[in-house]
């Protein structure tokens, strides 16, 4: 009876860290992207650490903060060291929130019902009829996979368009869920080597792979996009993409195939949640560069390459 | 059209305008005081007409080697005309200060001082618009400035879109003999009228020859050609597009001329200069790349006219916006969708010229096609504001059922000055009549009617925000407040409009507005077709923003007192830090699509509009509203005191009219669209303005110009009536970087995610100032 219940709660509530409305690199036309709190991977370039944790947590924006002290009242939830706050966390911030004057102490994430998540993707629908849509990224959305199933389905029934950015790294029965309710899938096959993907991400890609297996070999392979972050002595290297098209080229010829420019702009989210950023700082690639690894993946034999 | 470019010609041509001295000229003022000092028993028509004639007769001219287009209303370019007839005290008062004052700055020459204070000034004391409308109703205008501000004191009305068509197709030859026929059958009162219209047309026909005259004169090469336009034009209406083009030029140098006012805009060019465009490509006697050169050329002549404003008025009307406002696109008649050739010629000019006039506007439906959106879009990501974007879906329909237009009126509507509306060529529709400060008329109901910054007690006292028990009884005294003031504000427009017939009727101008030479009457008297006044609402931004944190945080949430409230807004937040902070962070702000909030500014704003029904204006025509400010929320903002938005005393207000606060709009763009589509369009018939921001980055490649496309076509769906784009460059970065505070909606791309820019860690900025420098991304 407990199980069933959690059961319903995880369908019918989701936690997410952010709604970006507005967004226009996460697919066609101009989407909302809805952010999923919780992964299973731990991505040493994570663009989004406050994705990671599955739990609510609270967060101090220190540009916003005016120093007012207010927050000092709550005495047996907050420690104070060089003027910043850290907080105990797993409590109830409700009452701290509501009195920090100048929103510097906010929950990282918020709980959505079906409806209320549904309301706020709604509320762009006059921009969705220009070819935009939702795009569920994270975090990991299949981390609250019966949510996401569910509201793909509202959104299938709204005729809005659906896009997803996922590890793949969830169970295939989900999977084969959701691909009916879905308009385009972004999935990143980040490094081939097991050892190396190990050491990077915190997982082995061995489940990811077989996912992708089924996937190209499925009737909604033509939807999918296989995405390489290029992060710099990790996943970009020649080897690596040499590897990943030759992988993918066996499954489906026809497969798309996407290499993203590594980005040095990422850890400006670290310090909101207090952790570290474990990254040397790289430059990004240069379009030279980027050549460069088109040829490798052009040679390895990829057909359908897309470009930036 | 990607094949053609700007020929040395206009380069040349531009480089020389923008080097050129901008002075005051009293030349014109010379000749009008002689004329009335020389017919002193005759009518102010009669003298207006004959002066306006001397001038075109008299006032020297000069050409510039090889310009395509001549004509100008001061012999040096960009020249501020001092006209008496207006306005002289504040010239009197202010003439040493034009070349230093901290806005629109003009030399001056001493000998012209002097010959002013000597032999104009004396003469003119007592007799101008200025003096009659001081001396009558000085005083009362004055009472309420602080809450409205009554424009057109000391200046004719501009703000008008002539019937070119009718000029083109008839010249100044065939107008003369329309009111020479009329003149022969009329009523003894209409007789002036039309005697004042046969002389300025006289005139006209004499300024085109001498152009003609001046080249032959001192046999200038280049402009041969040019020389026997301007003398065809003397005997005929134009054949050519070439013809037509100076033709044109040479009605809104006239109508300037006669009125030295803000704002003649030639409106729906594409369309009335097609036919003579289309016939010449046909015949071959024209080319694309000829047509471009002579728009240029036309293109420079807009920027070669601009209005000397007393300093007041400068600070709210900044940067000489003399609104030669043009208007591509939009549906015909029929309510088609319609552009051509010259519609992207015109975008090619100003990608070309990027220069401030003309103020190009782009005409927006649901069948908009590909090609002129993104020719436009190409333009607005050159980063001059231009062009701007009108929405017919969102205009038309409220211009035919809350002002009565005809539908073919209200489809042809062309815009006047920044972002007024109007029908075109048959309308005189007093635009920016007053300027109403809702966000001072709150400041005195909550306040006993005092100013919060002088402690003077100029409004109704009703209680204070401390006697208000409910938030509904606040607003049942703010509406009593405004209607006080709209009483007042409605007995002063009388005036101003009476004098305005008495002092200033403009025949020439009579002849392009349609029905005025039908019925024999001056503009100013009413002749026009349509008759409209426009008062301007000032903020609905900060007024939503406002009565939302009071509904929220005092009687809702009760998280702040109605007596601590009142005390932090009279000590403008001094020992009230927290609160401030509270009032700008724990409450919803327009602009973030929040229906409560968005409503209070929609609800206030229809309120206004509505009472603005139960007024007539001197002329006989409705009163409606528009939401725009030029530049008028810096001063606007310097009325006001310390306000429960969160703002400071003195601080400017929203920018645009319809735009939310500056930094509050934090959920993007498309909220703000939504936010915006929550006004009432019956409340922006006079024109509405929202002003967004972007990165020029955002247009760096062609899905980005697609997706911009994306997101016009998704303002035309919510029948938002005008936007227009601010295309950021580094320096607005490093200045978010310095003053955080102004910037806090500017958003960047940071890596898979948008980011606010302000909360960027101080670094992270560095380097995103660095790469939008090196435009590599």
């Amino acid at each position: 009876m407990k199980l069933l219940k959690e059961q319903l709660m995880k369908i019918s509530k989701a936690l997410v860290f952010d709604i970006k409305r507005f967004a226009i690199h996460d697919g066609s036309g101009l989407r909302t992207t809805v952010f999923f709190k919780g992964c299973p991977l731990r991505c040493l370039w994570c663009q989004n650490p406050e994705g990671l944790n599955t739990q609510r947590q609270v967060i101090y924006f220190k540009n916003k903060c005016i120093h007012c002290r207010c927050c000092q009242q709550f005495k047996e939830q907050i420690n104070y060291q060089n003027d910043r706050p850290y907080f105990q966390n797993h409590q109830d911030f409700d009452q701290v929130i509501k009195t920090c004057p100048s929103g510097a102490i906010q929950y990282d994430s918020q709980e959505y019902t079906l409806d209320k998540l549904m309301n706020k993707i709604k509320e762009d629908e006059v921009f969705f009829q220009h070819g935009g849509g939702v795009t569920f990224s994270g975090g990991e959305p299949f981390m609250q996979g019966e949510f996401l199933i569910e509201i793909l389905k509202r959104c299938q029934k709204e005729k809005i368009h659906t896009a997803i950015e996922t590890s793949f790294y969830t169970s295939l029965e989900l999977i084969k869920k959701a691909l009916p309710y879905l308009d385009l899938v972004y999935i990143d096959l980040k490094i081939f080597d097991e050892q190396k993907h190990q050491a990077c991400t915190n997982v082995s890609p061995q489940l990811i792979k077989e996912n992708i297996r089924y996937v190209l070999q499925s009737e909604y392979k033509d939807k999918v996009i296989i995405r390489t972050p290029l992060i710099p002595t990790m996943s970009a290297t020649d080897e690596n993409i040499h590897q990943i098209v030759k992988f993918l080229i066996q499954i489906n010829p026809e497969v798309k195939y996407e290499m993203l420019n590594y980005n040095s702009l990422a850890s400006a989210k670290y310090e909101l949640v207090n952790l570290k950023y474990r990254l040397e700082s790289y430059q990004t690639f240069t379009k030279q560069q980027m050549q460069h690894f088109y040829d490798v993946a052009l040679q390895a034999g990829i057909k359908n390459l897309i470009k930036e | 059209m990607n094949c053609l470019y700007q020929t040395k010609r206009i380069s040349k041509l531009k480089e020389k305008m923008l080097s050129s001295k901008r002075y005051a000229s009293i030349e014109q003022a010379r000749i009008i005081t002689r004329v009335y000092q020389e017919n002193e028993e005759l009518s102010i028509p009669k003298k207006r007409a004959l002066s306006l004639k001397a001038a075109l007769e008299k006032l020297e001219i000069s050409v510039e080697d090889e310009e395509l287009i001549v004509g100008n209303r001061t012999k040096g370019v960009r020249y501020g005309v001092v006209f008496p007839e207006s306005g002289c005290s504040w010239i009197n008062q202010e003439f040493e200060t034009l070349p230093t004052r901290p806005q629109d700055q003009f030399l001056v020459k001493e000998e012209d001082i002097k010959e002013f204070r000597e032999k104009i000034y004396p003469y003119w004391k007592g007799k101008s618009l200025e003096d009659a409308i001081k001396g009558t109703y000085g005083k009362e205008i004055n009472e309420i400035s602080k809450v409205v501000k009554i424009n057109q004191k000391d200046h004719a009305q501009g703000h008008i879109c002539p019937d070119s068509a009718l000029w083109l197709k008839l010249g100044p030859q065939g107008l003369m003999e329309k009111a020479k026929e009329k003149l022969k059958n009329c009523k003894d009162e209409q007789k002036e009228f039309y005697e004042c219209t046969i002389l300025v047309l006289e005139g006209a026909v004499h300024f085109m020859q001498r152009y003609h005259d001046l080249i032959e004169r001192e046999k200038i090469e280049s402009l041969k050609e040019v020389g026997k336009i301007c003398t065809n034009l003397s005997k005929r209406p134009p054949e050519t597009f070439h013809e037509a083009v100076q033709s044109l030029w040479f009605l809104f140098v006239i109508l300037h001329m006669e009125s030295n006012a803000s704002s003649f805009s030639p409106g729906r060019m594409d369309q009335y200069l097609y036919p003579y465009y289309q016939r010449d490509i046909e015949k071959g006697s024209l080319t694309k790349q000829e047509a471009l050169e002579i728009l240029e050329c036309l293109w420079l002549k807009f920027n070669q006219v601009v209005y000397l404003r007393n300093q007041n008025s400068a600070k709210y009307f900044a940067g000489f916006p003399i609104g030669f406002n043009i208007a591509i696109g939009g549906v015909d008649e029929k309510g088609n969708d319609t552009y051509n050739d010259l519609s992207l010629l015109c975008l090619k000019a100003q990608e070309h010229l990027g220069l401030p006039q003309p103020n190009l506007s782009v005409r927006l439906n649901k069948n908009s096609s590909h090609e002129l959106m993104q020719a436009a879009i190409k333009v607005v990501s050159l980063g001059s504001g231009m062009p701007q974007f009108f929405n017919d879906e969102a205009i038309i329909q409220p211009m035919i059922e809350d002002l009565g237009i005809e539908e073919k009126d209200a489809r042809n509507y062309a815009i006047v000055g920044c972002v007024e509306l109007t029908t075109h060529g048959n309308n005189l529709g007093w635009s920016d009549a007053a300027m109403f400060n809702l966000n001072k008329v709150l400041e005195l109901t909550l306040n006993h009617g005092k100013c919060l910054l002088t402690k003077q007690q100029i409004g109704l006292d009703l209680g204070s925000l401390e006697t208000y028990q409910t938030y509904q009884d606040l607003e049942n005294a703010f509406q009593k407040q405004i209607d006080y003031f709209i009483d007042k504000m409605m007995a002063t427009e009388k005036i101003v409009e009476k004098a305005h017939q008495d002092y200033l009727p403009t025949a020439f101008l009579s002849t392009v507005i349609d029905d005025c030479l039908e019925k024999g009457l001056d503009v100013t008297k009413g002749g026009a077709k349509y008759n409209l006044s426009g008062i301007q609402m000032i903020q609905v931004a900060n007024l939503a923003d406002s009565l939302a944190a009071i509904k929220q945080l005092v009687y809702d949430d009760k998280m702040i007192s109605q007596h601590d409230l009142l005390n932090a807004l009279q000590e403008d937040f001094k020992g009230y830090e927290i609160m401030q902070t509270m009032l700008l962070n724990k409450v919803p702000k327009y602009g973030n699509d929040v229906k409560w909030v968005d409503e209070l500014g929609n609800q206030w704003a229809c309120y206004f509009r509505e009472k603005m029904k139960r007024y007539t204006n001197y002329r006989g025509g409705p009163y409606h509203t528009g939401m725009y400010t030029v530049s008028a929320h810096v001063p606007m903002g310097e009325n006001v005191g310390a306000s429960p938005d969160g703002r400071n005393a003195l601080k400017p207000l929203a920018d645009g009219g319809m735009s939310p606060v500056y930094g509050r709009d934090l959920q993007g763009p498309t909220a703000v669209l939504k936010s915006v589509s929550k006004l009432n369009n019956s409340c922006t018939t006079n024109g509405g303005l929202l002003n967004m921001k972007f990165l020029p980055e955002f247009f760096k490649t062609e899905t980005g110009c697609l997706k911009f496309e994306n997101f016009l076509r998704a303002f035309v769906d919510l029948k938002v009536p005008h936007i227009q784009f601010n295309v950021v460059r580094k320096e607005d970065l490093l200045d978010a970087k310095v003053h955080p505070e102004n910037h806090q909606s500017l958003t960047i791309r940071v890596a898979g995610y948008t980011a606010y820019f302000v909360e960027l860690a101080g670094k992270l900025q560095d380097e995103i100032i660095e790469r939008t420098t090196y435009e590599n991304i």
